[in-house]
């Protein structure tokens, strides 16, 4: 600590960062409380659901989410980078090249090490893309502009669209927990300027028409939300995954797969234990898909938060945890698919004695 | 259902774009890279086995040479003790030569002495002869001519003991 402090470079950065961490706590939501927050901007409006990038459906009720987009994106990226580095293959690999091979090489040696050389070729392709497509999607979510900049949509029709999500969740509408924020200007594309903390407004105040001359009351739906956040995104991985575990399981062990679930040959006993694997299998799913979904969307509610409470500096130590949840979220999800896909392909001990 | 957010064209979405990204992905990444990977891994295969060959054949040819080597070395000595071995022989047929030869010499120089000696031998009987007889004749002038006195020597010089061969 003592030579960090004599070190002039260190001692800079320091202070800077004492001299950021100030200003961001002053401008931020704590510092408004005591007259700060020339900085901040309200708390965003967390939407559980991915909301629709236009404000009317394309074709047939079916409209196009931000999640969607986040999802070609990173599509288009990692597309983008195998084209790039395996444009030109040579034996004596360029960096890029060189990287792709060893990532590759690296999750190859995992799936041989899992399901051992035979079946790893099988296995690797699924294993690779959910890795890389997940790792993509989450740290692509971490980049500024997700999540903060947006459509602008209309206090008429939000309210509008939350009294009818009620209706239908049978539940009664509350106008006065319902917050949106307050915006100058026309333009489309919204987001929130600093010090803004205390432009939010209920729908209770919107509709007694207590909205200030010349302001327009709202929500901004983001253009880009982290694909993992949209609870669809991991429920169709988790499926896909189970469905291909599960037709390698059938096609390595024909009727001894199924076997393993409708057991007939051990009395009841087996009966009972076959029904209990099979409700496991669909548990399997369930979990799969709200593990990704819930770190992923707590990662994305914690950096909205420390954005609203300390702006500048406090996100930083929580993006670099992100990005450490993102990697391992990813390396779960593929790990897991590997690994169920490995005891399908192997049959019950038990089948032989 | 409805409260999380799950919708079917969501989901259906999100399937079909993964799909895309899993054919994608195969084509441009994974197919490419695991060949190269394979192709690489074949051909650090082959090297090795070459080298291995290599070693092999360097330590067969080595051997080889010393085989050779070694029976050039024998061949060489075997050469050598057999020049030595005729060497030898010609010194001695030449030594056994050299002593017969002066053995045939000393025997023709031994036998010329004999003959010089009985030559000499026989010349000083003569002379001995004519000696006696010149003293017997001043002995005995008158009483017999010279002729028959010569003849009554010459018979008892034949007649006496060690006369012949010269020798005693």
């Amino acid at each position: 600590m003592g030579r960090l402090l004599a070190n002039p470079k260190a001692l800079t950065a320091l202070a800077a960062l004492a001299i950021l961490f100030v200003i961001g706590l002053a401008g931020g939501a704590l510092g408004n409380e005591f007259g700060g927050g020339f900085l901040g901007s309200p708390l965003t409006i967390i939407e559980l659901k991915a909301e629709p990038l236009t404000a009317k459906p394309l074709i047939g009720g079916f409209s196009i989410t931000n999640t969607m987009l986040t999802a070609w994106i990173a599509i288009a990226v990692l597309a983008l980078v195998s084209y790039l580095g395996t444009r030109r293959m040579t034996e004596v690999p360029g960096r890029l090249q060189g990287l792709l091979e060893a990532v590759i090489e690296g999750f190859l040696g995992i799936a041989e090490s899992v399901a051992g050389p035979g079946k790893a070729r099988r296995f690797f392709p699924l294993f690779m893309t959910i890795f890389l497509f997940v790792l993509t999607s989450n740290w692509l979510g971490i980049l500024p502009g997700f999540g903060t900049i947006g459509r602008f949509e209309p206090a008429s029709d939000f309210i509008h669209h939350k009294e009818d999500a009620a209706e239908a969740a049978g539940k009664r509408f509350d106008p006065a927990a319902l917050k949106m924020h307050v915006f100058e200007g026309e333009s489309a594309i919204a987001y929130l300027p600093f010090g803004s903390v205390d432009a939010v407004i209920t729908a209770e105040e919107y509709e007694r028409g207590e909205l200030e001359e010349g302001k327009r009351a709202g929500v901004i739906i983001p253009f880009l939300r982290s694909a993992n956040t949209d609870i669809n995104t991991p429920l169709a991985l988790a499926l896909i995954a189970m469905v291909m575990v599960h037709y390698w399981g059938l096609s390595a062990l024909g009727l001894g797969h199924v076997g393993k679930f409708l057991n007939f040959k051990q009395g009841p006993i087996g009966l009972f234990v076959g029904l209990l694997e099979g409700v496991s299998e669909l548990s399997r799913v369930i979990s799969f898909t709200f593990r990704l979904f819930g770190n992923i969307f707590a990662g994305e509610v914690l950096l909205i938060a420390m954005a609203f409470l300390i702006p500048l500096v406090g996100l930083v130590p929580f993006l670099g945890l992100e990005l450490f949840v993102g990697f391992i979220q990813a390396f779960i999800f593929a790990m897991l698919t590997l690994v169920f896909a490995a005891t399908a392909t192997i049959s019950h001990g038990g089948d032989h004695h | 259902m409805e409260a999380l957010g799950i919708t079917i064209p969501g989901v259906f979405s999100q399937v079909v774009s993964f799909l895309i990204l899993f054919g994608v992905l195969y084509a441009l990444l994974y197919k490419p890279v695991l060949r190269m990977l394979d192709r690489r891994s074949a051909k650090i295969r082959e090297g090795l086995e070459a080298a291995e060959n290599a070693r092999r054949e360097a330590a067969e040819s080595r051997a080889d040479m010393e085989r050779q080597l070694d029976d050039a070395r024998a061949e060489g000595q075997a050469m050598i003790a057999q020049a030595r071995e005729v060497a030898d022989r010609f010194r001695e047929e030449e030594l056994a030569k050299a002593k017969t030869e002066i053995d045939a010499q000393r025997e023709r120089a031994e036998a010329d002495i004999q003959r010089e000696r009985d030559a000499a031998i026989q010349d000083l009987r003569q002379e001995f002869a004519g000696l006696a007889i010149s003293a017997a004749e001043k002995v005995a002038r008158r009483s017999m001519d010279e002729e028959a006195h010569r003849e009554l020597i010459e018979e008892f010089l034949r007649e006496a003991p060690g006369s012949g061969n010269g020798r005693r």
